[in-house]
């Protein structure tokens, strides 16, 4: 236990470093420009630039105990913040004497985490001493104690080795100054995010890796099958060979027993021809094995670049919270209301990406807890709280992730106005309102379209605020939480991932198409019964727990056509019940096909957002699979199912069961195919898709057909080819097969006939309903 | 320089004083006749008097990719162009409007591709093979654009494009560069990546 800590100090400590050489390099600049400008204003905005870098860093240096620093920065800033309010005026000594505390504060930062030597704690106190001094309440502008060598002109020293610089008393080495600086190196993070793009799409070589393995194991299958096959014939192979033996021996007697040289050759070579094959086998087995070792090592391999790329793009939160003071002093002054920030952990680090999300849903609470949350100065008094009121932003670890909390000692949510919100938005039934406790209650105020605020003020009060913030929390893979206290104040909880990286999704399938659900929002998935599916008030529930649950299609909710699948048509059914801020409604897939790791991308910015689409994903096979968006798909249930009651689960697909005439479409452009997918799907029509003839040859063999609709251009095997194919077939002779095609010239079209395709289509005067009628004559 | 010189002088004065100019060589004895040097350098003069008019139509001139859609040809400035990637494994994305394809996976970005008929709202005509996409972009948004197949890159004069034509009154009207003499429809890239209404963002 200790050694974690003391492992996570020294963690924090380099970390700490590489921020205070920063600082102290815009120190140094700063004082360096403050020298030399000459314009009031200018000087004012330096001095507030280094005023910053001073305060920074002594809240730096305090989050990791460094005592001295702080003392030196607190002195520092002071002087600085005198400067500011123009108190005292910068001059040579003060400059210098300036100069000389940044000089100490390198040598302080060298050897930060070490023990300081007593020398080292002379010139500290006489630096602090000094620094204090120079302050107006003090003895001001006073001549300085110690005589001091004149200083050359700063600038940040970058040579490690220099050695100490011109000071009040010369030191002995303590530390090499700026130590860390050569450890640092500054890359553009357009540069990091391109390498991390790169990085992640080798998951998917990682991922693919692993199903070549998997394709090679089941192609070893088929050597045992020929292994079986091989079985049943060697004993005929060993009687011809031994009979031909025999006859060999003996050639007087029974010279005709089917061993003629033919025969004999052909025996022979099957021998050779199953050994050869045997060899293969052993060189197949043995690729396996070299291929699964690859995959394993490219599997570490992988996760390890992946968990190195990210922890390159890791920031501290103090990048995203040094703009809250200002923010919280302007709005406090624009409001009546008087406020201190506190800020802690912001040292924390987390992926760069996440702090960007971060920035709005962080600004918003803010803005709440100053509109919201801090009563007014008179109202404080009048409840015995102090004037000021507290804000609080605290970020600390916790396991793999980080937990933000943003908490103010306001009012508290004022819980009768939620409830009275939420009536008027009527998205409840008014008794269940009622029944709701405080508890209960309080999510509610992450629904979009309710506000407790009378009046729509600059601020907040529109009732988006907080659905938006739970949204970007909830896409960053995080959740969030609401406490709130009577007269005490409110607590918003935010727990976020470290790294945009992965999180759980649940794989469904509708139709052809897969979807990634969530699964932070999936609260169960449910298979039942057909007849499980009762209807209430012409709406469809099922029973979950005993609790009844609405049931919606997600093919619906997603506006996909109509889902054309025969193993739908069972009597089982798949639903996934999500549950996002206490509603809960079952969904109806296809089927639930596992639940794995996914890794969040964008659509880019032309789809800066979709309706019910969070994003997308790779999975395993290379594919990109859409990520809904849970909070979205609810709400889209409840408009749709407002708008008009669901057609009936069960009685529908009862009339999927009696049967729609299937249809395959051969085609190799994917376009093409989607689109006579989406044509034939409306029509009516249960559409199987092929990708070129071959494909299709082997479906046929599957399944049952009405009818074929293919292109004649295609890989491996033509349309031509396949309309023979098919007629050569017993089974198939009769099947009906239509010719979609961009050859158009009578040599084609007559050679169509003669393959004996039942229609030829020319694709440059495709028309719709054209192609329908020609089904609806053949069908 | 000085033959720039010359040919401004050259210009500048009466076409009766181009028997003035004479070059060096004229008092060489020359085979040639005086008339037929004269014509000679005439000519020439004409020739050195065409290089700022060229400078002209050259910074007029676009290079444009050229791609067939649909059994039309269409035509792109190449500057906005980042690359043209074949169309494989496609996934569409629910709840989009009909001139979203879907989304493919381009070395790890996900970039959205366009069908620009139904952009354009023209009529569904023939089936095509689509199985080109032309990544377009700018500094703010990059999408794919559906192609049947590209047919190569032209320097176009743009005194040569025709503004429209009176039988195109569609939404293509709107995103029209011009109309070249053999009916490429050259489409403005800045226009399409520049309208909002091709950015998808909405709420539930």
């Amino acid at each position: 236990m200790i050694d974690k800590d003391a492992a996570f100090l020294q963690r924090l400590l380099a970390t700490f470093r590489i921020e205070a050489d920063e600082h102290l390099r815009k120190i140094y600049s700063g004082l360096d420009e403050l020298e030399k400008a000459e314009a009031a204003e200018q000087r004012t905005d330096i001095v507030e630039a280094v005023f910053r870098e001073a305060h920074s860093l002594k809240g730096a240096a305090r989050s990791v105990n460094l005592a001295e620093i702080e003392a030196l920065c607190q002195a520092m800033e002071g002087v600085f913040a005198a400067m500011k309010r123009h108190e005292i005026e910068g001059s040579a000594t003060l400059s210098d004497l300036l100069q000389q505390a940044a000089d100490h504060l390198g040598r302080l930062l060298g050897a930060a985490g070490g023990e300081p030597d007593g020398e080292g704690k002379a010139l500290l106190a006489d630096l602090v001493s000094r620094l204090e001094e120079a302050l107006p309440g003090e003895n001001r502008a006073a001549e300085p104690k110690a005589p001091r060598a004149p200083l050359p002109p700063a600038s940040p020293p970058r040579d490690p080795s220099s050695g100490p610089l011109s000071c009040v008393a010369p030191l002995p080495d303590t530390a090499p100054l700026h130590a860390v600086l050569t450890e640092t190196v500054r890359v553009p993070t357009a540069k990091l995010t391109t390498l991390l793009l790169q990085s992640e799409e080798m998951l998917f070589a990682k991922l693919s890796a692993a199903q070549r393995v998997a394709q090679m194991r089941e192609a070893r299958a088929s050597f045992h099958a020929w292994e079986k096959e091989w079985a049943r014939v060697l004993p005929l192979m060993q009687q011809i060979t031994s009979s031909s033996a025999r006859a060999t021996a003996g050639p007087g007697e029974n010279s005709g027993a089917g061993t003629d040289p033919e025969t004999l050759r052909l025996v022979e070579f099957l021998g050779w021809n199953r050994e050869f094959i045997k060899t293969l086998e052993t060189r197949f087995v043995s690729g396996i094995k070299t291929a699964r070792h690859d995959s394993r090592t490219l599997d570490g391999m992988v996760n390890n670049l992946l968990a190195d790329m990210k922890k390159v793009l890791m920031f501290p939160f103090a990048s995203l919270l040094e703009i809250l003071p200002k923010i919280v002093r302007e709005l406090s002054r624009d409001n009546g209301k008087e406020a201190d920030l506190l800020i802690r952990g912001e040292e924390i680090e987390i992926d760069r990406r996440i702090l960007e999300e971060l920035k709005d849903p962080l600004l918003h609470l803010i803005r709440n807890c100053i509109d919201h949350g801090i009563e007014s100065p008179e109202q404080r008094r009048a409840n015995n709280k102090p004037q000021r009121g507290t804000i609080t932003v605290e970020v600390s670890a916790l396991d793999n992730r980080v937990v933000l909390v943003i908490a103010d000692d306001g009012a508290g949510i004022a819980l009768e106005r939620v409830r009275a919100a939420l009536l008027k938005l009527g998205s409840l039934p008014r008794e269940r309102v009622e029944e709701l406790s405080d508890q209960e209650l309080v999510p509610y105020v992450f629904q979009s379209g309710l506000s407790t605020s009378q009046i729509i003020t600059g601020l907040s009060g529109r009732g988006l605020g907080l659905a938006i913030v739970r949204e970007k929390v909830e896409r960053l893979g995080g959740t969030i939480s609401i406490e709130t206290f009577p007269d005490a104040g409110t607590r918003f909880r935010i727990v976020l991932p470290l790294t945009v990286a992965t999180f759980h999704g649940v794989l469904v399938r509708l139709g052809e198409h897969a979807f990634i659900i969530p699964a932070m929002h999936v609260e169960r998935t449910v298979r039942l019964e057909r007849e499980d599916v009762k209807t209430v008030e012409n709406r469809e529930t099922i029973h979950v727990k005993g609790v009844p649950v609405s049931l919606v299609r997600l093919a619906e909710v997603l506006e996909l056509p109509a889902p054309v699948n025969r193993a739908a048509a069972t009597d089982m059914i798949q639903t996934v019940v999500l549950s996002v801020a206490g509603t809960r409604i079952a969904f109806l897939v296809d089927e639930v096909l596992n639940e794995q790791e996914v890794l969040l991308k964008n659509l880019g910015r032309q789809l800066s957002r979709v309706r019910n689409v969070a994003g997308v994903t790779i999975i395993g096979n290379g594919t990109v699979v859409p990520i809904l968006n849970a909070p979205d798909l609810l709400k889209s249930a409840v408009k749709r199912s407002a708008h008009s009651a669901l057609p009936g689960i069960a009685a529908d697909t009862r009339q999927e069961l009696s049967r729609r005439p299937s249809l395959m479409v051969v085609e190799d452009s994917i376009t093409t195919r989607t689109l006579l997918q989406n044509i034939l799907g409306a029509a009516g029509y249960d559409v199987v898709t092929a990708v070129d003839g071959l494909d299709a040859c082997s479906k046929l063999k599957g399944a049952d057909f009405d009818i074929v609709v293919s292109d004649v251009e295609m890989p491996r095997m033509n349309g031509f080819d396949l309309t023979a194919h098919i007629r050569a077939d017993k089974r198939l002779a009769e099947l009906p097969v239509v010719l979609v095609t961009a050859l158009e010239s009578r040599e084609d079209r007559e050679r169509g006939i003669d393959v004996g395709a039942n229609a030829y289509i020319a694709k440059s005067n495709f028309d719709q309903s054209h192609l329908l009628e020609v089904l609806k004559r053949l069908v | 320089m000085e033959a720039n010189a010359a040919a401004g002088n050259h210009r500048s004065s009466d076409p009766e004083a181009a028997p003035e100019v004479r070059p060096p060589s004229a008092g060489c004895p020359s085979p040639l006749l005086e008339a037929e040097q004269q014509e000679i350098l005439t000519a020439r003069a004409r020739i050195l008097a065409r290089p700022p008019e060229q400078a002209e139509a050259a910074a007029e001139r676009i290079e444009v990719v050229e791609f067939s859609l649909a059994y039309e040809r269409y035509g792109i400035e190449l500057s906005y162009i980042g690359e043209v990637y074949p169309l494989k494994d496609l996934t569409r994305i629910p709840c989009t409007p009909r001139f979203v394809v879907g989304v493919m996976n381009v070395r790890g970005k996900i970039l959205s591709i366009i069908d620009l008929r139904q952009f354009f709202e023209l009529p569904d005509k023939g089936l095509s093979d689509l199985n080109k996409v032309i990544i377009v972009r700018d500094a703010a948004i990059e999408f794919g654009i559906l192609a049947d197949a590209i047919l190569g890159v032209r320097m176009l004069a743009l005194s040569h494009l025709q503004p429209s034509l009176p039988t195109l009154t569609d939404i293509r009207c709107d995103y029209l560069k011009g109309i070249t003499e053999d009916r490429l429809v050259v489409l403005d890239g800045g226009r399409i990546l520049g309208d909002r209404g091709i950015v998808v963002h909405e709420e539930v």
